[in-house]
């Protein structure tokens, strides 16, 4: 079991890393496209009330600052606190931020153990009672996110079947996906509570897991400590066929097309591009345009019926 | 009333989707509650058998039902041509990227109906749910262009019935969104269902030849062929401008000569044309304001080059790259060192930023706003101004293109700070305004009973707020004034102000910021503002 424990998760870590970092990159592989931004754009000097450059005369005459880090901030932290929906839809919040706390949290809870079995591959004792702070603090932390991932996750998972059926509006959209997901998700957040409380209220068994998994020792668990283990890996190789890749793709979607206002200046290399992008040829069969012919050419011709019909 | 819509019915042949029932709309505000009129009148019988009104008994672009079953089937297959081509970067680079990321990330969860005006006026109608375009849409991708497998269509809800209603409620209800964007404002994973409103809208026009004639026919291909939506000619141009100057001599004894096609002048101002003819004042007073600045100006009598309105912006890519083409080819003729827009919101979107990624060379001429020009103009006490001369109730209407997708938010109100004492704000203001429902070629669409669905629906909550922001002003002794530095949302505010009678109930009169600058200009002996209802 042991064994294909540690060649389980190894797969799931390397499947969700993967079909994750595909999807990312077919999604920045899409061509440039028109600007669409939208204010406020948060990495702009006049962020608080929406501002941008165009309220400058001679917009491109002056310098534009950016502050990317509190852009990277601002995307970052709504993960922990979806401000929106706390405004516009209180009890839909109240079953969603856990739920999603709880994703984010089980994936740092186990990127926090591999640490830690790396560390205690190293000598480290993590323990409430441990002779090192750094031990003490370890074991502090990794029972606080396991603790919040198990506890959030299992509440937001029941929650959200009901406010689904519930809420007209969401139950208009509502798929049997969604009640499978929530199902399924409830078993792994919901074994490891009753795992963690019932039988392994100090985390233990996930360190021991961990070093097995870095040492490729085959690790001896608690079967309730399995299960959980189990499903959390499933879990890991589900994740990349739901909308998940959303945690990543909102903070593109955020940079490169709600913030996205790099002006086209001359002589540019996003000028270049555009040259480029304007020579494709398209096949659209409105009467109004030239099917074949370029970007460029449909342009800059007039598309009039009498102009189709000379060309013809 | 059908207020309950669920997405099989728009695959329901016959029958009305849903019905705008009067006692559902979001109230207003007294006296407006009392308005015992239905709001939306009901077509004809040879309307309903000229176009299809089956989503919500209003008629937009007002397309017909085929005639046969082979019609049918052409137009289905036309449509589904349509948008497979959408997710095609050699056919839509412009857009694909934030399309394919709508589709595929938005999780449904309907913060965005909370944001959109349209659906709260209407009573929270489900068909104007923002989700709801999306998703049909999402569907038919599922159902006939991936053609996923029918369990998997069942898992994912994913499964739609396609017959040509159903394209055409779609595509009607693609005219129910102002493209204001204030739902993907508050979108946490930076979806945009407008977006994807627009892009229904490009696969009938694109590909289909389909769209509201008075944004198409006699909107971007009339300012292609004759130089202006309006219709109006270089000839007739130059006959309005003769008139304009009369004008201003008449009201002010100014004789200024309005300079056109000025070789190497500092600036090109682009209007919107529909200024010239139905608010000639705000011309009037843009050459009052620039003749006494001293600004260095020309306006342009080449082909589009003096209506700056860009209809494409709105449903077609194409129409879109060549009027941008057609303003840039007007400035270049003229060596002006930039582009400057006047106060029209669409046109300011449209030629600045999203023009931005179509120009290249020498049509890249350097392009912005008049706004901050006339802030500079006001607040470097370069000309004369008595704020007391606009002792009046005050309050300004952001356009959408403008403020929400522009970010020039505070150079109008500095200049309204300025010379405004009773000044308000509405609320929400800035970048969370409301559109004032006639966005997105709305307050040019006069066709069947659209004007009607647009003063009941889309400009209600607009109406809410203007309303709101004079509460403590109410009645019509005292004349109040709502800014709307753009000719579209003028145009609405006519429209919805003539509809509810409010200029005799409230006093409320409507108008742009320049022409507040020029009634506030010490120089002029008479007020520059009439108000005089029009």
């Amino acid at each position: 079991m042991g064994t294909l424990l540690i060649v389980l998760t190894y797969f799931a870590y390397v499947f969700i890393v993967a079909v994750y970092a595909f999807k990312v990159a077919k999604w920045m592989r899409m061509p440039m496209h028109i600007r669409w931004d939208l204010y406020p754009v948060i990495h702009e000097e006049h962020y608080r009330y929406g501002g941008s450059y165009y309220e400058q005369q001679e917009w491109w005459t002056k310098p534009r600052p950016k502050n990317t880090g509190r852009s990277l901030w601002y995307s970052l932290k709504d993960n922990f606190y979806m401000g929106e929906y706390y405004k516009r839809n209180r009890l839909y919040w109240l079953f969603l931020l856990p739920w999603h706390l709880g994703f984010i949290f089980i994936i740092l809870f186990h990127i926090l153990c591999f640490f830690a079995a790396i560390s205690m591959t190293f000598g480290l004792t993590i323990a409430a009672a441990s002779p090192s702070l750094t031990g003490k603090i370890f074991y502090g932390i990794l029972l606080l996110t396991g603790g919040i991932a198990f506890v959030g996750g299992t509440f937001g998972s029941v929650g959200m079947p009901i406010i689904k059926l519930a809420d007209r509006g969401l139950r208009t959209y509502a798929m049997p996906m969604n009640f499978f997901n929530y199902l399924f998700f409830l078993l792994v957040y919901g074994s490891g509570l009753l795992s963690w409380i019932l039988i392994d209220p100090t985390l233990a068994e996930y360190r021991t897991y961990w070093v097995g998994l870095v040492t490729l020792t085959p690790p001896e668990l608690n079967p309730a400590a399995i299960f959980h283990i189990i499903m959390f890996d499933i879990f890991l190789i589900y994740l990349p066929f739901t909308r998940s890749t959303h945690y990543i793709t909102r903070i593109l979607a955020y940079f490169f097309i709600r913030w996205d206002d790099e002006p086209n200046l001359p002589g540019s290399a996003m000028e270049k591009q555009i040259n480029g992008l304007l020579q494709q040829k398209l096949s659209w069969e409105g009467a109004h345009i030239p099917s074949g012919k370029s970007w460029a050419e449909a342009a800059t011709s007039s598309g009039l019926p009498e102009t189709k019909k000379d060309k013809a | 009333m059908t207020r309950k819509t669920t997405i099989k019915d728009f695959s329901r042949p016959g029958g009305q989707v849903a019905e705008i029932d009067s006692a559902d709309l979001m109230p207003l505000p007294p006296p407006y509650d009392q308005i015992a009129k239905p709001p939306i009148r009901k077509l004809t019988e040879d309307q309903l058998r000229r176009m299809d009104a089956s989503l919500d008994g209003v008629a937009a672009i007002g397309i017909a039902l085929p005639a046969t079953p082979e019609e049918e089937k052409i137009f289905i297959e036309k449509f589904l041509a349509g948008l497979e081509k959408l997710f095609t970067a050699e056919n839509n680079w412009t857009f694909l990227q934030p399309l394919v990321h709508t589709l595929e990330y938005c999780v449904k969860c309907q913060i965005c109906s909370d944001a959109c005006p349209t659906y709260l006026a209407s009573g929270r109608q489900d068909i104007y749910r923002p989700t709801m375009r999306a998703e049909i849409l999402r569907r038919i991708i599922s159902t006939y262009i991936k053609k996923e497998n029918p369990l998997l269509r069942k898992f994912k809800a994913s499964d739609i019935q396609l017959n040509a209603q159903t394209i055409i409620r779609l595509g009607e209800l693609a005219y129910r969104c102002t493209l204001c964007r204030r739902c993907a404002q508050v979108c946490l994973l930076g979806c945009d269902n407008a977006l994807i409103t627009r892009e229904i809208r490009k696969i009938f026009s694109q590909q289909m030849g389909i769209a509201p004639k008075e944004i198409h026919e006699k909107g971007s291909v009339h300012q292609i062929k004759v130089g202006s939506s309006t219709g109006m000619t270089p000839p007739a141009l130059t006959n309005i401008l003769e008139f304009i100057e009369e004008e201003i001599e008449e009201k002010t004894g100014k004789k200024i000569k309005i300079p056109v096609d000025k070789k190497g002048a500092e600036i090109l101002l682009l209007h919107n044309a529909g200024e010239f003819i139905a608010w000639p004042e705000n011309l009037e007073a843009f050459a009052i304001l620039f003749d006494a600045a001293g600004i260095d100006w020309t306006i342009s009598s080449d082909l589009a080059g003096y209506d700056a309105v860009n209809y494409g912006v709105w449903y077609d890519d194409v129409q879109f790259a060549r009027v941008a083409l057609l303003h840039a080819q007007a400035a270049k003729k003229l060596g002006v060192r930039k582009i400057s827009l006047g106060e029209c919101g669409h046109a300011h979107k449209a030629m600045i930023v999203i023009a931005d990624r179509i120009l290249t060379g020498d049509l890249n001429i350097p392009r912005e706003s008049a706004i901050p020009l006339m802030e500079e103009i006001v607040l470097s006490g370069k000309i004369k101004l008595d704020p007391s001369r606009n002792n009046f109730p005050v309050t300004l209407h952001d356009p959408c293109n403008m403020v929400r997708l522009m970010g020039i938010v505070q150079p109008q109100r500095r200049i309204l700070e300025k010379i405004c004492p009773q000044f308000r704000e509405m609320t929400p203001h800035g970048v969370e305004n409301y559109c004032c429902g006639g966005g997105s070629g709305f307050a040019i669409t006069q066709s069947t009973n659209f004007p009607d669905w647009r003063s009941s629906v889309s400009g209600r909550m607009k109406l809410k707020q203007t309303l709101d922001a004079f509460q403590d002003v109410p009645g019509p002794e005292i004349k109040k004034y709502v800014c709307a530095p753009c000719s579209n949302c003028k145009g609405q505010y006519r429209e919805m102000f003539n509809y509810y009678d409010v200029w005799k109930k409230s006093g409320i009169f409507y108008g742009g910021l320049v022409e507040l600058i020029v009634n506030a200009m010490t120089d002029l002996k008479e007020p520059f503002i009439q108000w005089e209802w029009h």
